[in-house]
């Protein structure tokens, strides 16, 4: 076996949030201290090593990656202070950023001093669309946010975006479908897809992997938060769909209609989740780390997505006009981050993650 | 100013340093806070790689002792006070009361009568003695002690005695020396394997120590010498041996103790030995044997019987219906987690240095006594730095002549 060690790569997981790596002398305790680990070949012990020579092919195209959930255990019980768990989310940041393309967006959006730039593309679109529409004021009278930008102009703005999204999406899914079948060599499971896919998605609902975490309980439940969160968001504006193309009515909608009722709580659960998600981090900082540019970048998108949302519904019904438009604005723009930048982001991980357990499940990787 | 050398530590490191400068012609005095002398030495079943047993060693020494009118030494002694500067200190000594003096013949008749019981430190607590007891069969000196803090006081060994050697009124009493040099050889005591969670020790009975195992194996330990497990009685067919249990690792100690290797590769001769179809199980990160030790290695691994593992036991766990012990590692080699049913674990924990000396000395993090202090005050052996016997007593030989040149310059 011709092993070349890529020194780039090993540089780029430092950068990226895996500086302990170079400590680990592979004793292996965290291959066994990790609930998630499977017996044959588990992790994280081979991607330590694999990181510590930059085999990139190796690990990007790695399913085991994705079968961590950060719960921290093997950086509790890392007897080198090598933080297995915060290389191994290291090497996920560079794969998404690897099947992402361009790939000089995600390196954008995986370093702050871009940050700018990669907010300023939202708010210029958004205030071009406004400025040429004649919607660059705040309308007078009740508050009715498709006076400010009306929902014509809504989809013509997030629906190319959103499949944007989905195209980058789908090449690098394809791409990394394609590596994963590199992986398994000689004795791997056949499971089905469908049938495999079915249980990775009861799997991802009631969080059955993630609740095996011991060193870092907490993060499950809050993880759970955000995703219920978003879930209920998506079902939300699926329904606003049907409402104004079906039912052809116009927001804003009372507060007691379904539509309301599920966006209000969804947007609350989010919010939950979301702060526990910030507080866990503190809470574990001593055993893991407080996480990197890259996780806090998606928490402070998360962030602003739904306070700017339930700020402007509030300051709509308070009738505070000077308020509700300008935080609304702010609401299309966090919106627009989250969805443009999503192939480049954490948000990613949905993607990869579900993938990589599909594949896992029908190798039987358990 | 003084010519005298005050030796801290009566162990194999502190033995060394006092007869090496008495018999170049110097006058020492080794104090000892244990009620023998010989320290860790005297708990070893035998020394690696020879397999003989330390008395070999000890015993010539403490002959040196004894017939070396240049050396004094006090047990159950530690040092209380320390003032001026090198070739003139004025050391304070305190002796505890041993309340049995050197009348006693240790002929055992108080410990037949004696009502209270304690557990026995020198046996890793896995026995008990009588609070009045012998340290040990071949201790130094041949005296019997009594544990105040188990004492009742109520004189029935008093009574007892033949030779009006018990004397429960004996006092403290402290003792002023001066001395030109010290040598501090306070060695160290095993890591708290407590604190190392997902080892089970404390929690399983057959889990125990490398400290404990040599007690075990040795004839004059709570078994006689059988290799018993603790929780039955029985003999283990099967003994993990888990290496680094609590050191090389940040969370406990972060340095390599530079013998639990070895020890541990002389344990499973005792147990090869001593059970013929018993089969080891070493787990290990590297195996640590430098020198000519890599002989003892290539010994102790041909016998087919036993089994090197390279990957850290990380979880030791008891299957709650069978009661057996399963070690959990990932055998890295085979690249595959790996779980291996044994009927005793033994701990390879490091050594940690003592600490309790009432005199102001720089350590390094890990609370080794760095190596020059500038004062005429000199480290040896364990205290130093983690080392086998052979190499403290290379270690005190020369520290011997570095307190000599202390007084002397």
């Amino acid at each position: 076996m011709n092993i070349k060690p890529d020194l780039k790569f090993v540089k780029q997981i430092i950068s990226a949030g895996g500086c302990s790596l170079k400590k680990c002398y592979q004793c292996a305790t965290c291959a066994v201290v990790c609930k998630l680990s499977p017996d044959n070949k588990p992790f994280p012990r081979k991607e330590m090593i694999n990181a510590q020579w930059g085999l990139k092919d190796k690990l990007v195209s790695d399913p085991d990656i994705w079968l961590c959930h950060q719960c921290s255990d093997c950086t509790a019980y890392c007897p080198r202070g090598a933080k297995p768990g915060e290389v191994i989310g290291a090497i996920r940041k560079l794969t998404i950023a690897h099947y992402a393309f361009p790939e000089f967006l995600a390196m954008m959006v995986g370093q702050i001093k871009y940050l700018p730039l990669l907010i300023a593309f939202p708010v210029l679109v958004l205030l071009a669309v406004l400025a040429a529409t004649g919607h660059l004021n705040i309308p007078q009278g009740e508050i009715v946010f498709g006076h400010f930008l009306p929902h014509t102009h809504i989809d013509a703005i997030f629906l190319p975006v959103a499949i944007f999204a989905a195209l980058v999406f789908a090449s690098g899914v394809i791409r990394f479908w394609r590596d994963l079948q590199t992986q398994c060599s000689g004795n791997c499971g056949q499971g089905g897809l469908i049938p495999s896919l079915i249980s990775v998605i009861i799997e991802i609902l009631t969080h059955s992997r993630f609740n095996k975490c011991e060193v870092n309980k907490g993060r499950s439940l809050a993880h759970m938060g955000v995703l219920y969160g978003f879930i209920g968001l998506a079902i939300t504006t699926a329904l606003a769909v049907f409402y104004l193309y079906i039912l052809g009515q116009h927001s804003p909608y009372p507060q007691l209609s379904p539509l309301k009722i599920i966006g209000n709580i969804s947007g609350i659960i989010l919010l939950v989740g979301i702060s526990l998600i910030v507080l866990n981090r503190f809470k574990v900082k001593v055993q893991a780390s407080i996480g990197s540019y890259f996780d806090w970048l998606f928490i402070g998108v998360i962030y602003l997505v739904v306070l700017s949302g339930l700020l402007a519904e509030v300051t709509r019904l308070a009738g505070i006009a000077l308020l509700a438009y300008p935080i609304y604005f702010i609401h299309l723009v966090s919106v627009f981050f989250l969805f443009f930048y999503a192939p480049y982001s954490k948000l990613a991980h949905m993607v990869y993650r579900t993938i990589a357990l599909v594949y896992a499940k029908q190798k039987e990787r358990e | 100013m003084s010519k005298d050398i005050l030796i801290i530590g009566g162990g194999i490191s502190g033995i060394t340093t006092a007869v090496e400068a008495a018999e170049t012609g110097y006058n020492v005095t080794l104090i000892e806070k244990n009620p023998y002398l010989g320290g860790r030495v005297a708990q070893m079943n035998r020394y690696f790689p020879k397999l003989c047993p330390p008395y070999c060693g000890l015993e010539i020494n403490i002959r040196r002792i004894k017939t070396n009118p240049r050396i004094k030494y006090f047990t159950l002694s530690s040092v209380e006070g320390i003032k001026g500067q090198e070739g003139n200190y004025e050391v304070t000594l305190r002796i505890q009361p041993r309340f049995v003096s050197q009348r006693c013949t240790a002929c055992g008749e108080c410990a037949r009568v004696c009502p209270a019981e304690r557990r026995d430190a020198f046996n890793l607590d896995l026995s008990s003695t009588k609070a009045i007891y012998l340290p040990h069969s071949l201790a130094v000196p041949y005296n019997y002690v009594i544990d105040e803090k188990a004492c009742l006081k109520c004189g029935t060994c008093v009574d007892a005695c033949k030779y009006g050697a018990i004397e429960l009124e004996m006092q403290a009493e402290t003792k002023n020396i001066n001395v030109g040099s010290i040598v501090v050889a306070t060695g160290w005591q095993p890591y708290d394997a407590t604190r190392i969670d997902n080892l089970g020790f404390g929690k399983y009975k057959d889990v125990i120590t490398n400290m404990m195992m040599e007690r075990i194996a040795a004839p004059n330990g709570p078994t006689q010498g059988k290799i018993l497990r603790p929780s039955d009685m029985s003999e283990p067919k099967k003994v993990a041996f888990v290496q680094c249990a609590g050191s090389r690792d940040e969370n406990h100690l972060p340095y390599c103790s530079a013998v639990c290797c070895l020890a541990s590769l002389k344990q499973i001769t005792y147990l090869r030995e001593a059970i013929p179809d018993s089969q080891a199980f070493m787990f290990y990160i590297d195996v640590r044997t430098p020198g000519k030790y890599e002989d003892f290695l290539t010994k102790v691994s041909g016998d087919e019987k036993v089994f090197l593992i390279k990957g850290k036991v990380a979880a030791v766990e008891e299957d709650t219906k069978t009661k057996e012990l399963i070690v959990e590692a990932e055998d890295i080699l085979a690249g595959k987690k790996i779980k291996v049913q044994v009927d005793m674990v033994v701990l390879a924990c490091g050594m940690q240095p003592n600490n309790g000396l009432s005199m102001n000395i720089n350590r390094d993090k890990n609370g080794f006594i760095s190596l020059e202090q500038g004062n005429g005050i000199y480290a040896a052996g364990v205290a130093k730095k983690p080392q086998d016997v052979a190499s403290s007593v290379q270690n005190a030989t020369g520290t011997a002549l570095k307190a000599i040149q202390s007084i002397v310059r």
